[in-house]
């Protein structure tokens, strides 16, 4: 299979039952994540999704095309640059930026409704040269 | 935890946790990711193993509520199999305080029979008010 130059996007409504999902399977209750009466009371005014929620997005648009290589081989290093908050769509995209000694690095984006990047990344994966 | 005392190299906790079909379901459903893919490939989706290793970490270090995540680096090394007894550990790798705000970075680790599976820092923002 070639080695894709855009990746598959992967599109998300984040909900804040799904926050309650993620922080009963990660074991992160930061009450940030869950808690409208304290999150109101921080600087982002109400709850905001887990970074690693909004990171497995970028992982599972790598997995989507990449499969057992980015599962068992992959590389990544990303920034949260903004807060999601309940009720966003995210969109992740990924565009290829190197191929070098069979790997192929993409630089991805999570990206909000109104065209604001909540996360960047960098994402490495083993390719059959 | 008195955040200020913690040094690098702190080994924050190091334990064996079993990667159920379980915990990676709930998980699944969390990230809403109904790929099959894991379950053709009988593996863990590693970031599910990065999470459960990061709740552990945050567990103990018993992080102020007004934390922050600002930035992430996985490596993923080997496969992990659903029923997998996986060793865990994370520790201190940077500990900072810049205008009122901690800056916080944790290694994380996951281990199968002795063979490195995951690898990751984690970097996290703590406003110092908060830690009182």
């Amino acid at each position: 299979m070639p080695t894709p130059e855009a990746l598959t996007e992967v599109t998300h409504k984040v909900t804040q039952s799904q926050l309650a999902k993620y922080a009963n399977a990660s074991g992160d209750h930061n009450p940030l994540h869950l808690d409208q009466t304290f999150a109101a009371k921080t600087p982002y005014g109400r709850t905001i999704a887990h970074g690693m929620l909004v990171l497995a997005f970028v992982s599972e648009a790598m997995a989507k095309n990449f499969g057992r290589a980015w599962m068992c081989e992959g590389k990544m290093k990303a920034k949260f640059r903004a807060p999601v908050y309940p009720g966003d769509t995210v969109i992740t995209t990924g565009t290829l930026k190197l191929t070098l000694d069979a790997t192929a690095t993409y630089d991805l984006v999570v990206r909000k409704q109104d065209g604001s990047d909540v996360l960047t990344a960098e994402a490495t994966v083993p390719i059959k040269s | 935890m008195d955040l200020a005392a913690l040094e690098p190299g702190y080994e924050l906790f190091s334990r064996r946790i079993t990667i159920t079909s379980d915990a990676i379901n709930s998980y699944l459903d969390a990230v809403d990711d109904h790929s099959d893919a894991y379950a053709i490939q009988g593996i863990a989706p590693p970031m599910a193993v990065a999470a459960l290793v990061m709740g552990e970490a945050l567990k103990a270090i018993q992080l102020p509520s007004g934390a922050v995540h600002t930035g992430q680096e996985l490596n993923f090394h080997a496969p992990i199999g659903v029923g997998s007894e996986v060793n865990c550990a994370a520790k201190v790798v940077q500990n900072s305080l810049r205008r009122g705000t901690r800056f916080l970075a944790l290694e994380i680790l996951a281990e199968v029979a002795s063979e490195r599976a995951l690898i990751g820092r984690v970097s996290l923002a703590i406003p110092e008010e908060s830690e009182k």
